[in-house]
């Protein structure tokens, strides 16, 4: 505000900056040379994208770093996201392999050896140059840097190093970083790797170890968390450190994250869920990413080639991720033995407290944070906003509606002093009705998904027919 | 009983003067309630009746008393949340914000904008929650071009009026550079020298056609172009999802849907 004020400023004709400037990199001239492996830069873009497309994880959220005045970059928080792509995908990192030359064959995947795709890798150079100049422009947040297992873990655990430590070190660059661990790498070389990223993640590819083998005959479960547990330490241990020595550099400040392919392998809704659980329980995982299978090679240990993407289910999933993180359930609330998927119809929250309605209704003058949050139609930021509004005096229906809550959904399950919105019942079988005509809305549907193709592929029993 | 009515300033320092002369007006007329006092930033075309209108004339000095006192009584987040309320397109803005301040001072409360049951909060709330999701939006969706002399340039066009709080977030960013934005709606530059204080310009003789743009420009947003296609599933193709994160109206400032 106070620079509103300021008087002095010269008269623009054109721009006022102009004898100021001085163009960005002029000593290094690294985009001179870029200019001129134009072309080439242009096709390992393009090939080294397409390969890390199906890593979700896009994220650019966890760590609050300021500006130090000089160099270039900063990180918020919450995250930014830059773009979306034509398939509604966020856009906030470079994501990109470093390269896609790798000596696996897992059948799921598109870069697997047996392929006969278009192969490329970058320089540590041309990441960081691209990094650098997207990052200026606004076009991203940060690098995330995955790459296919070049000559062996080590050797490829090595490269990222090594492309890292010149985006930090010789290009200053401040941004969000975000690599991957290869399992089977030397723990040095995670750990000193671990300090140049903001987050770092170990994919766990399928939800169960017999899938994995399966279809990753290259990678072992054991392989996969022996790293995971070696960041999941070293994130404690710095944590630690930084209480002690303020200046300690930071290990994985914005923590560690992992994803698993849905409906390439016959698990239930209910496995999935109970790993993730243990994921956040014992791995203390920030985040972990659900990727429904899509399928990009022939293989008779896959799924046909054509199949549905599992949409609906992976929608699912994140909605009880959510529940996990942010609404204090546990998996067993959820779903159990008898009933190991979801209801296709209906999210997890109502589908919960349908099942548990001996626990409303809730009087929204008087429950607590916690017995709001299991309310349908109430999410984290409404029940934060009920909880601070009703101190200087009662809610009532028309204050609620202000406040966020869905009232459509909320009613069934909530009173204001005592009273409900309308006269209704507290029936399983009525409010099941009443819920299921407001059409939830989802993030798909009219693109050609039609709800028959969702239930016969989000159902793992007829996946467990496609495997024969 | 008659309502008074003072319009002032459509910007912080004058909606900021207006609650100084709010309080002062209704000391002077003897005024029982801030109920009957409203504030607003543009004089009606048919004017109320029972209704006294007074035009208010910006003060830099009153403005920076009000806002003293907000951060001593309420705070420096709430000032922070006002002033983001008062860039909002919302004409209602002022009064709301006035009448926070009325509510917020009154119960000495730090937390005054959780006060949801109160409709000026309610409105303050929702004007601070909307310039917000603006602010964010351009943090997002900002395209930066390089000039031939180094100077990066961007174009946009905000709903609400937050260049001043967009500006402190790329300086902290971009150190280094020379930047310009330019938010075409309200007409005014953001400037950022390298490594000092960024400041605001408006009613500036600034041609656009004019611009040089650097020959390694055209090379990074076809890049970047490049990128956002092969980035995409094509099985998972979804353009409502994409129109419902990434609005229409934002497209035409980002360079890869150009």
């Amino acid at each position: 505000m106070q620079s509103e004020r300021v008087q002095d400023f010269p008269a623009i004709k054109g721009l006022p900056l102009a004898e100021e400037a001085v163009p960005y990199n002029r000593d290094s001239g690294g985009v001179e040379t870029f200019m001129k492996d134009r072309q080439s830069v242009m096709e390992k873009l393009e090939i080294l994208s397409d390969a890390a497309k199906y890593d979700v994880a896009c994220t650019s959220s966890g760590v609050d770093r300021k500006g130090n005045g000089r160099d270039m970059g900063n990180c918020l928080a919450a995250g930014i996201c830059h773009s979306f792509s034509a398939d509604g995908r966020c856009i906030s990192l470079l994501k990109i392999l470093l390269s896609n030359e790798c000596i696996y064959d897992c059948k799921y995947c598109l870069n697997r050896r047996s392929n006969d795709v278009p192969r490329a890798t970058f320089t540590p150079d041309e990441v960081c140059e691209l990094t650098m100049n997207f990052y200026r422009r606004n076009y991203i947040e940060g690098l995330f840097l995955s790459s296919g297992i070049v000559n062996n873990p080590n050797y490829t655990m090595e490269l990222i190093y090594a492309t890292l430590y010149k985006l930090r070190n010789v290009y200053r660059f401040r941004g969000y970083v975000h690599v991957k661990g290869i399992p089977g790498a030397d723990a040095a070389l995670i750990q000193k790797t671990g300090y140049l990223a903001d987050r770092m993640s170990v994919n766990l590819e399928l939800p169960t170890a017999e899938g994995l083998s399966r279809l990753a005959p290259n990678k072992h479960r054991k392989n996969i968390l022996t790293p995971m547990r070696q960041i999941q330490n070293g994130i404690a241990q710095g944590k630690q450190e930084l209480a002690v020595y303020r200046n300690a550099p930071s290990f994985v400040p914005a923590g560690q994250s992992t994803q698993m392919i849905i409906g390439a392998t016959p698990e239930s809704d209910y496995q999935v869920m109970a790993v993730a659980q243990g994921l956040y329980d014992s791995f203390q995982l920030k985040r972990v990413f659900y990727s429904a299978y899509v399928g990009v090679n022939d293989d008779k240990a896959l799924p046909a080639r054509g199949t549905a993407t599992p949409l609906l289910r992976e929608h699912r999933l994140y909605q009880a991720d959510w529940l996990l993180r942010f609404y204090h359930f546990r998996v067993e609330e959820l779903l159990d033995e008898k009933r190991p998927n979801f209801n296709v119809l209906l999210d997890p929250k109502c589908d919960w407290a349908l099942k548990h309605l001996e626990q409303f209704p809730v009087e929204i003058n008087r429950a607590d944070y916690h017995t709001l949050l299991r309310v349908p139609g109430i999410g984290v930021k409404s029940a934060q906003r009920i909880c601070g509004a009703r101190r200087s005096g009662a809610l009532t229906f028309e204050h609620l509606k202000k406040l966020g809550v869905v009232l459509k959904r909320a009613l069934y399950f909530i009173t204001c002093s005592g009273r409900m919105m309308y006269r209704t019942k507290l029936d399983e079988d009525y409010i099941t009705r009443n819920l299921l005509s407001l059409h939830e809305k989802l993030p798909f549907d009219k693109d050609g998904m039609t709800y028959r193709q969702l239930t016969l592929f989000d159902d793992s029993e007829s996946n467990v027919s496609l495997f024969g | 009983m008659e309502e008074h009515v003072l319009v002032c300033e459509n910007s912080i320092d004058g909606i900021l003067t207006g609650i100084y002369e709010a309080y002062q007006y209704k000391k002077e007329h003897g005024i029982e309630s801030h109920d009957w006092m409203h504030l607003a930033v543009k004089e009606p075309e048919i004017g109320r009746l029972f209704t006294c209108y007074t035009r208010v004339d910006t003060d830099a000095e009153k403005a920076e008393k009000v806002s003293r006192t907000i951060k001593r009584e309420l705070g420096e987040a709430v000032f922070y949340d006002l002033c983001l309320a008062m860039t909002s397109a919302d004409e209602q803005k002022a009064d709301a914000v006035y009448h926070t301040v009325v509510i917020g001072l009154k119960h000495h409360d730090r937390d005054v904008l959780a006060r949801l049951r109160e409709p000026a909060v309610q409105k303050a709330f929702a004007c601070r929650r909307g310039a917000g999701n603006e602010l964010h939006h351009y943090r997002e969706f900002l395209r930066f071009a390089e000039l031939e002399s180094g100077i990066l340039y961007a174009k946009i066009g905000a709903r609400d009026h937050i260049l001043p709080f967009l500006m402190p977030h790329f300086a902290d960013r971009l150190p280094a550079d020379n930047f310009v934005i330019y938010d075409e709606l309200s007409g005014v530059f953001g400037l950022h020298p390298q490594y000092r204080q960024w400041y605001l310009v408006s009613g500036a003789d600034f041609d656009e056609e004019s611009l040089v743009f650097s020959s390694a420009e055209a090379v990074y947003s076809e890049l970047f172009t490049r990128f956002c296609k092969s980035i995409a599933i094509e099985s998972r193709t979804n353009p409502r999802l994409q129109m419902n994160m990434l609005p229409l109206r934002f497209r035409k400032y980002m360079v890869e849907f150009e």
